[in-house]
């Protein structure tokens, strides 16, 4: 059963373990979980496809996205919900419905779209860690792709400029922001005091929107004046990220200065 | 709609009562309307019925080409049109009716969430059924769209709309989905409405809410309109709550208000 399990993923910065959102969610259900997965940084020497991170591979499967990951560690009788009722399970899959509906075309803007935080932040980051030649052409595809993906799912009629889908998805992205501040309330977890997939995939959404430091904030700002939900963030990144985190810093001690060297004005 | 515009509308909707003659425009029942167009009318529908407020459905070839968002249905209230039931429930709330009032804002953060996954889920797997599945496409969807239009228009619409339709399922990673893997997700969203229903009669126990609307216009369609195989609505029936759910919307607020069995 202990079948060697290796997860290649986007890296780190910022004082995150990954600043993918999708990486990050099946990193953090791994450690609530006690999936022990053996994490695997892409940088400038693989040469693996880039398109589906995070892949987990083990010795007969490869697994991509990351419902279908989370679904093959559960199998494996690696499940963080055990303790979850019917309906806080049936509760999960609707907020996770929430997620992707009304923050995640807000995150893809802020991250690939917003020109100011793409040019200066989130490009030249992907690119270090792609080979030449095809950090010339990844990162600027992957930036298709999100407007692609805002335009087709939020920009029908009536909204006919993209700034007036600009304005509705930052307006939806901070309501979502809101509700998950309601329901979080004072908790220290979702549902109770163990961590499960919700709280994997809002600390996968959240935390990469909450440390890293773009030019162009307002969604940044917005979650941070909501303490619950960065009190949420800082909590799961001390008591389940800390010590790998020193692990990161040694090995990619350069990678690390290049990041701050880039982020401190 | 820009903040202002929004602002503008409910000052305006607020002023008037509702009116006697509010019309509903949908495609045409027998013919042309198709599953996803059908459970969206039904779920407005649903909710007017739950507002008490009146409301004749119209059925016009071209409705989806009239609506100001470009999807149906939408509703001719005075003079303003309002499309999609998120619009439609901001509007009816402008104009003082509100089903979700009695609810706390951790339930209310609920039931958008679970609007949501049906939005997320189960409409998302009509159009694929509608839409990317050769079968259904060549079977049913292509001369349904088509019907009201003369050759060649009746062809050139409908490739038009499948091949917007599969770039959206692309962009949303539903590209690559296989039907049965469709049908699971379905099979997912509807264990978890029911675990959600459990054994209340409403969703939030006594009072109907827009969720139940919602919940109601898709599976009451799943359930009730012939397609080329009976997986997607096998799998709706497995959850007897569901089923129970349905049958007393149905019977509560359709046949005893004498609006007779919707067909």
């Amino acid at each position: 059963m202990a079948a060697a399990l290796e997860l290649s993923c986007w890296g780190g910065g910022w004082g995150l373990p990954s600043v993918h959102s999708e990486s990050l969610v099946v990193m953090a259900y791994a450690k609530f979980s006690g999936a022990p997965l053996k994490v695997s940084v892409i940088d400038n020497t693989w040469r693996g496809s880039r398109g589906d991170v995070p892949i987990l591979t083990t010795d007969d499967n490869i697994v991509s996205q990351p419902a279908k990951i989370l679904n093959f560690l559960r199998k494996q009788k690696y499940n963080a919900d055990y303790e979850l009722s019917a309906k806080q399970g049936a509760d999960t899959l609707a907020y996770i419905a929430l997620l992707e509906e009304k923050l995640l075309p807000a995150v893809l803007h802020t991250f690939w779209v917003e020109s100011d935080n793409y040019f200066t932040v989130t490009k030249p980051w992907f690119a270090s860690r792609i080979p030449f030649p095809l950090s010339l052409i990844l990162p600027g595809r992957m930036s298709r792709g999100a407007l692609n993906r805002i335009l087709l799912t939020r920009g029908g009629p009536p909204l006919y400029h993209i700034q007036e889908v600009e304005a509705q998805i930052y307006r939806d992205a901070k309501e979502c922001l809101n509700l998950l501040s309601n329901r979080l309330g004072t908790s220290h977890f979702f549902f109770g005091d163990t961590p499960s997939t919700l709280d994997a995939y809002v600390f996968g959404f959240l935390a990469p929107l909450y440390k890293v430091r773009f030019p162009k904030v307002q969604l940044q700002v917005h979650l941070k004046q909501l303490s619950n939900l960065c009190r949420f963030c800082d909590d799961i990144l001390n008591s389940y990220f800390r010590l790998s985190l020193g692990a990161f810093s040694g090995v990619n001690r350069n990678q690390w200065q290049i990041d701050f060297g880039e982020v401190l004005p | 709609m820009s903040l202002v515009a929004e602002a503008f509308v409910s000052q305006i909707a607020a002023t008037e009562p509702w009116p006697e003659n509010a019309t509903l425009y949908q495609q045409l029942k027998g013919e042309q309307i198709l599953l996803s167009d059908n459970a969206a009318s039904l779920a407005v529908q649903a909710f007017l019925q739950m507002c008490n407020l009146p409301i004749k459905v119209v059925c016009r070839a071209n409705a989806e080409h009239m609506s100001p968002s470009g999807k149906v249905p939408f509703i001719h209230v005075g003079n303003q049109v309002v499309s999609e039931l998120g619009p439609i429930v901001q509007f009816v709330k402008a104009k003082g009716h509100c089903l979700s009032d009695g609810l706390d804002e951790v339930q209310k953060a609920e039931m958008k969430a679970y609007m949501e996954l049906v939005n997320n889920m189960l409409l998302t797997a009509e159009l694929y059924l509608q839409w990317c599945d050769e079968a259904t496409v060549g079977e049913i969807t292509h001369a349904r769209y088509g019907s009201p239009y003369p050759w060649p228009l009746n062809h050139i619409l409908a490739y038009q709309k499948q091949w917007e339709i599969k770039r959206k399922m692309r962009a949303i990673g539903w590209g690559n989905k296989t039907l049965d893997q469709v049908l699971e997700d379905v099979d997912q969203c509807c264990q978890a409405l029911s675990q959600r229903l459990g054994t209340q009669p409403y969703f939030f126990n006594k009072q109907p809410t827009e969720l139940d609307a919602l919940v109601f216009g898709h599976l009451y369609t799943i359930l009730t309109t012939q397609l080329t195989n009976d997986e997607l609505s096998e799998k709706v029936k497995n959850y007897s709550n569901l089923l129970a759910f349905c049958r007393r919307i149905e019977q509560h607020y359709f046949e005893e208000r004498g609006k007779g069995r919707l067909s």
